[in-house]
């Protein structure tokens, strides 16, 4: 055949891919407010660096050959400011991009080249789940499970999810493996679509109140971030991927300091008020101690009372795990605890310093937390930081009892431990202390209990507890940030060139 | 107009009622103050909205997950 007729013929399958599921559901699709999956990676990556793979690609179905166009999955490599990734978009326009056997193997290519070489694997997920008629019976079951690695996270690289419609089965799983989540307002992400629960279960289903964001991102806490538009959730995406390196055998990248960002620390006294019986918002204090506009939190909807964010201090990522006195009083409950596991292993998994604000009464005990598990909880907490071989600093705020003391990174279970000059240490609230150990509520003799109180708050203090070097420093608030930033520069694991063990990157990410 | 439960997260006494129905309010703003473990805490508004209910007046008991207000977005 002559070339030209290469050439045409390739011109024109190239076209026929880049169509998509055709004009027209390419249009509806796009007439809803989204990008479509070519779009999104545009958005993605920087302008030129995109290698498409498995463009070709098509269903194993003969009479389908035609209608599925890079099999609904569009695949490929790109820069995302500079920095190599691989990329899976669903294609929703091509048979709802639903998985099938093909564009299954397409997915575990760009895993395990992403894998092989150290870059990070977005996935932008919206399907309708296992396509139809093609997994159906003994045959088109049995050709699932042919990757026996599919499924195995061991954190070797970032798997970042946006969610940008409906997204059921695989799109689901790959999800629930994601470190970082990021979902539409209006899509839905769950097991199986509501119309399918809704006839497998024989009961009416609210497709928001099973798959919505709402539902994931303060129920179950997988999502991190809703958003209004598929841009608003790429931006997110990017922004996550900044703060972390390619793979877990490199050090975080450093940021230039905005300037200004020193100016904030003075405003400390003001954010944490001097009575303790007042309550504040924690992340006040970490936009003062972090780079100006540097702190992107994380399942900030969910157990709002522990605060994870990634941030800079000096340039340097680390990630702050929090209490937050302004919900429960920062009483750390068993959704907290899962929260703090799973940032833990992130930050570990992937050689991110971490840093701990104090500031709770301990854990909110009573009946509901034993049913929902709290002591297993607070103890896979405790294992997780005990596993963290990344550096770790921890400041007392304010208050910090009983085993949530250890918990937050108490005498040894971090590097370096501070205490500001308002700390109070002890085993457990002084004042819920003396209806314990004396029986004397402040109602029945407010004098006596007010002479116990002070008995139970004596030795106490942050010189206390600096006084038995179980606190290396005692600060003024306002010097934090400039204690943090030169303990950064001091703990680098300089010997293992600043990569930790990563004793975490296979525990599971959901709890 | 879509209503919200808007509900304690802990246990305790409501010390102070600071919102009075058809005030404005915005999200994580406060409603009303509940005293408990000796601290002051906060019951935010869920979203941003108008308070349409007050299900509660101060000194009243409140337990977990107890509904207090109603905002309607």
């Amino acid at each position: 055949m002559p070339f030209d007729d290469y050439i045409a013929e390739h011109e024109r399958r190239t076209r026929h891919v880049l169509d998509m599921g055709g004009p027209d559901r390419v249009a509806r699709h796009r007439a809803g407010g989204r990008l479509d999956a070519r779009q999104r990676i545009d958005h993605l990556f920087d302008p030129g660096s995109f290698v498409e793979i498995g463009r070709f690609a098509r269903s194993e179905r003969r009479e389908d050959w035609d209608r599925t166009p890079a099999d609904g999955k569009v695949c490929g490599y790109g820069r995302i400011e500079g920095r190599e990734a691989a990329v899976v978009s669903h294609d929703i326009t091509v048979k709802s991009a639903s998985s099938s056997p093909i564009n299954v193997r397409k997915m575990g290519h760009m895993r395990r080249a992403a894998q092989a070489n150290g870059m990070p694997l977005v996935l932008f997920n919206e399907s309708s789940g296992a396509r139809i008629p093609d997994t159906m019976g003994a045959i088109g079951t049995g050709t699932l499970g042919q990757d026996p690695q599919q499924f195995i996270r061991i954190r070797d690289i970032p798997y970042v999810s946006a969610v940008l419609g409906p997204a059921f089965g695989t799109a689901c799983w790959f999800t629930q493996l994601s470190d970082f989540v990021v979902m539409r307002k209006d899509a839905q992400l769950a097991i199986s679509s509501p119309k399918v629960t809704a006839i497998a279960i024989n009961q009416d289903i609210d497709p928001m109140e099973l798959a919505g964001w709402k539902m994931q991102s303060e129920v179950t806490g997988k999502v991190d971030f809703g958003v209004d538009t598929d841009e608003e959730a790429i931006g997110l995406v990017k922004r996550f991927l900044s703060y972390l390196p390619s793979h877990h055998g490199e050090a975080p990248p450093r940021a230039e300091v905005p300037a200004g960002s020193d100016a904030a620390a003075a405003s400390m006294l003001e954010l944490v008020p001097e009575s303790r019986s007042r309550v504040y918002d924690v992340r006040k204090v970490v936009a003062a101690i972090c780079d100006t506009g540097s702190v992107l939190p994380l399942k900030d909807r969910f157990a709002k009372t522990a605060f994870t964010a990634l941030g800079r201090i000096d340039g340097r990522v680390v990630g702050i795990l929090a209490s937050n006195p302004l919900f429960k009083a920062g009483a750390l409950d068993p959704d907290s605890c899962d929260k703090a596991t799973s940032f833990l292993v992130l930050c570990d998994s992937f050689n991110i310093p971490i840093v701990l604000l104090v500031d709770t009464p301990g854990f909110l005990i009573g009946v509901e937390g034993e049913r929902r598990k709290a002591p297993g909880k607070v103890i896979n907490f405790m294992t997780a930081l005990q596993l963290c071989t990344v550096p770790k600093f921890s400041i007392v705020m304010r208050k910090s009892y009983g085993q949530a003391y250890l918990n937050m990174g108490g005498t040894r279970n971090s590097d370096e431990m501070l205490a500001w000059y308002s700390a109070d240490v002890g085993f457990m609230d002084p004042n819920v202390g003396v209806n314990v150990v004396h029986g004397v509520r402040h109602e029945d003799d407010p004098e006596r209990f007010a002479q116990l109180v002070a008995e139970i708050r004596r030795d106490s203090s942050a010189y206390d507890l600096a006084g038995i070097f179980a606190a290396q420093a005692v600060l003024d608030p306002r010097e934090s940030r400039t204690w943090l930033a030169r303990l950064l520069e001091v703990h680098q694991r300089r010997p293992q060139k600043s990569i930790g063990k990563h004793l975490m990157g296979n525990w599971p990410t959901t709890f | 107009m879509a209503s919200e439960s808007v509900k304690s997260d802990i246990t305790g006494k409501v010390w102070k009622i600071v919102c009075a129905v058809g005030d404005s309010v915005g999200e994580e703003e406060p409603i009303l103050i509940i005293e408990s473990m000796k601290m002051e805490i906060p019951v935010l508004s869920p979203c941003d909205g108008k308070l349409v209910r007050l299900l509660v007046a101060e000194g009243d008991d409140v337990a977990e997950g107890q509904e207090v207000a109603v905002v309607e977005r």
